[in-house]
């Protein structure tokens, strides 16, 4: 006899095999192909197509991009969670919402409402001109699209949990004398530290990841303005394959370090990583 | 270095949280806010802690305008109802944060503060757990800790809110009288919240009944158990167990 | 009596922990920087054309094909996610077997793996001499290229979100109702539908629509695998990109004012519907 709740093995077997099924297709397989295609021609085809210079010089700017615009978000997020969950006031579920918003937006749309102001028909194009400043198809304009495409990621995984942790640590420090800064870097940051980095991590991915977004503000200058993403379009549409899965390839291996420190602090530090509870 | 309330109001959102409160506390004084949940205690508790603000009204302090003193200044001692130890740090560290917080030129080295974070635990009772982490020990500990990390500032008052709330009733008893036998020894000005009558007559001098933002009566145990004075707490006595423990 | 003192409109309450006028004026400074005006910038722009251009440049032939395309394949996407994600969520939480950690990290791979890269890899294998693609081409259906490719890139990358927001649901769920019901005498298939399912259903629709909203929008993994012919396999993230190459900013604006227009709505209404099912309960 099996218990009421337990489905019989002919159920069990179908969903556990519809399960493996799916994920082999729709994930395994595109992977496998990915560092397949990378190698057709050998491990030494692919190491030199990553370190010619236009490579070279995507995968730089890719560091870069992701190197500015990953710290100002985590300001950002821990700026709003430190309003947001310590203290209260009006419009607070408005703003959390508005937070949230970047995430319902098509990367392209992202990348396009930065021509609409800073392109050469935008409405500070003309000037910019004049001035000589240059933002679209330019590392600025990268960044920002970057920037709003990771905007949520650090904010929503602090806001439930500061809100969670509550204020009575931070009550207690300041009763006893810290001062702000005090109270922030020795009580609150290290209660927070596991979850920051969850969100710095997911930030970071979709930052050197992403695609849309700086596809439409980058220009596709090669050597220039292309980060690593943008290279693998360029080289596929060259018909350079094995260039394309070389720098692919490597994308695919920061998904997967991504994945695997993710798993790895979700497992390890449950408690303090607020997306670990919505699990 | 009496402590005096006078005309306390504070108005959340939607309702009176303290409408009008006046008292004076002696100094050396063990005072309970005694009244049901809603009554206004916690919010006053938190008033002269420092961690809420009054609408009106004014405090003073050992001559000192009290609500101009901001919270890190005033070395009130607060224990949180649920401890609010530093979880990251160990007891030890727990128990010293206020002294290595302060600014460079006040802060004792670092060989005293060692030696004051021994004293205290002595004084808690725990010698020897100051390297474990606040998750390691047990409620009534962590509670002990709380109190000698509000020790450790050398408070100009101990502020408990709740304290025995989260406790089960065996080392409510046994904390109880410990309590009141370390007031007595430090003779340090101390007011504490609580709903539970017995432990407010047990425990304290004065007792201040609290409902829906007003004081109903204060007096020492005796005459409020006695003579109530209005109709709330000649109920409040005897709808609660255990009532009049002192007859 | 003493008087309560009145209280004026008070949009904070004081507290006493510090940092609150410099967190909350940065965070909506640069929430206003980056996000709010760029999109009020996307909001007007289009009016330029005027009503009737604005009108034109969002039922053009060739545009309409694209958020057809767009939406419907994001749709159909989504019920394949709903389907499958409610399957694998269910053997991820009550089953056991092996490599099930593993599944259970991989299904965030669309959320890791670059889009591009996803695209690539997809169009690689489905295209007709790829590993998939071949297989497919032997029995006469052609999926790189087409608009089922556009399809099967969009159910990669909605998985997770219908799996992800079902797991915890299914595991707080507890077996409590579940006995109930087979103490009442029902089957386990009347069990499943009557008792297990409808408990899913809100958490079901909420992952749908993530998964959907998420769809409409991509890009980087689609036009790869998609072949972007005009009129048939060309979605409307692409043809803004195209109009933008052409410099036509306001027809771009149009395109995307109606993408964001038709997501919120779409939203909004999934939402309306789940309030329904939370009250009904």
């Amino acid at each position: 006899m099996r218990k009421p709740t337990e489905d019989g093995p002919i159920v069990r077997g179908v969903c556990v095999a519809l399960t493996i099924g799916f994920v082999v297709l729709f994930l395994v397989m595109p992977l496998l192909t990915v560092f397949s295609q990378a190698l057709d021609k050998g491990v030494e085809a692919a190491l030199d197509a990553l370190t010619n210079p236009d490579s070279l010089s995507a995968i730089w700017l890719t560091l870069i991009v992701a190197a500015i615009a990953v710290p100002l978000n985590l300001l950002f997020g821990v700026s709003a969670a430190w309003a947001i969950a310590k203290h209260d006031f009006r419009g607070k579920s408005l703003l959390v919402s508005l937070v949230d918003l970047p995430f319902s937006v098509s990367p392209v749309i992202a990348g396009l409402i930065y021509v609409l102001i800073f392109g050469m028909q935008g409405w500070l194009g003309p000037w910019l001109r004049e001035h000589d400043v240059q933002i679209i198809f330019a590392l600025p304009g990268l960044v920002l699209a970057t920037i709003f495409v990771t905007f949520p990621f650090v904010a929503r995984e602090l806001i439930p949990l500061m809100t969670d942790q509550g204020r009575d640590e931070e009550e207690a420090a300041i009763s006893l004398g810290a001062s702000g800064l005090q109270t922030f870097f020795r009580v609150t940051l290290p209660n927070i530290k596991w979850g920051l980095l969850y969100g710095v991590l997911l930030c970071n991915a979709r930052a050197m990841g992403e695609f849309g977004a700086v596809s439409v503000v980058s220009g596709h200058i090669r050597g220039q303005t292309n980060t690593m993403p943008l290279h693998v379009e360029v080289l596929y549409n060259d018909y350079q394959f094995v260039g394309a899965f070389a720098v692919a390839s490597l994308l695919a291996l920061l998904a997967i370090v991504t994945l695997v420190l993710k798993s790895l602090l979700e497992w390890r530090f449950a408690d303090e990583i607020a997306a670990a509870h919505r699990h | 270095m009496s402590l005096v309330i006078d005309s306390i109001a504070k108005r959340f959102a939607s309702y009176a949280a303290l409408d009008g409160v006046s008292f004076h506390v002696p100094q050396g004084a063990f005072v309970a806010l005694l009244g049901p949940s809603g009554s206004g205690k916690t919010t006053l508790l938190r008033i002269l802690g420092g961690l809420e603000f009054p609408d009106s009204g004014t405090v003073r302090f050992a001559d000192l305008n009290w609500l101009g003193v901001p919270a890190r200044d005033r070395r009130a001692g607060f224990v949180f109802q649920h401890y609010a130890l530093f979880r990251h740090m160990t007891v030890a560290q727990n128990i010293a944060f206020g002294l290595r917080v302060r600014r460079w030129h006040k802060r004792p080295p670092r060989a005293e503060i060692n030696r004051r974070v021994e004293e205290l635990l002595g004084l808690v009772q725990l010698d020897g757990l100051g390297m474990r982490y606040p998750s390691q020990i047990s409620g009534g500990q962590q509670q002990r800790v709380a109190l000698a990390r509000a020790l450790a500032i050398e408070p100009r008052m101990l502020l408990l809110d709740e304290p025995f709330g989260a406790l089960d009733a065996k080392v409510r008893k046994e904390l109880r009288g410990w309590l009141r036998s370390l007031h007595e020894r430090l003779g340090i000005t101390s007011i504490f919240v609580t709903h539970d009558q017995e432990e407010a007559f047990a425990l304290a001098d004065l007792v201040a009944v609290m409902n829906k933002g007003r004081i109903e009566q204060y007096g020492t145990p005796q005459d409020v158990i006695r003579a109530p004075r209005t109709p709330f707490v000649a109920e409040f006595l005897e709808r609660a167990p255990g009532a009049a423990p002192l007859a | 009596m003493a008087a309560i003192p009145s209280t004026a409109f008070r949009w904070r309450e004081p507290g006493v922990l510090p940092g609150f006028g410099l967190s909350l004026g940065f965070t909506v400074f640069y929430l206003s920087a980056i996000v709010l005006i760029p999109l009020a910038a996307l909001l007007i722009r289009p009016w330029e054309l005027g009503w009737v251009g604005f009108w034109e440049a969002v039922t053009a032939p060739r545009v309409l094909a694209s958020l057809k395309l767009s939406f419907g394949g994001a749709a159909i996407a989504a019920l394949v996610n709903a389907v499958f994600g409610l399957i694998v969520a269910w053997a991820l939480v009550r089953y056991r077997f092996p490599f099930k950690r593993l599944v259970d990290a991989l299904v965030d791979l669309p959320f890791a793996l670059p889009t591009a890269v996803a695209g690539i890899a997809l169009s690689t294998l489905y295209a007709p001499n790829g590993w998939l693609g071949a297989p497919l081409a032997a029995w006469g259906l052609k999926v790189a290229y087409t608009p089922l490719g556009v399809v099967v890139a969009l159910v990669f990358i909605g998985l997770p979100f219908v799996v992800r927001t079902l797991q915890p649901v299914i595991s707080e769920l507890g077996a409590e109702a579940e006995e109930a019901a087979a103490t009442l005498g029902a089957s386990r298939a009347q069990t499943l539908i009557r008792v297990v399912f409808p408990a899913l259903a809100p958490a079901l629709l909420t992952g749908t629509a993530l998964a959907f909203a998420r769809a409409v929008g991509e890009y980087g993994s689609v036009i790869f695998i998609a072949g972007n012919l005009p009129m048939v396999s060309e979605i409307a993230p692409l043809l803004i990109v195209i109009k933008l190459e052409q410099f036509d900013y306001a027809g771009a604006a149009a395109i995307g004012v109606v993408m964001l227009a038709a997501s919120f709505l779409i939203i909004l209404a999934l939402n309306l519907v789940q309030s329904l099912l939370a009250t009904r309960r």
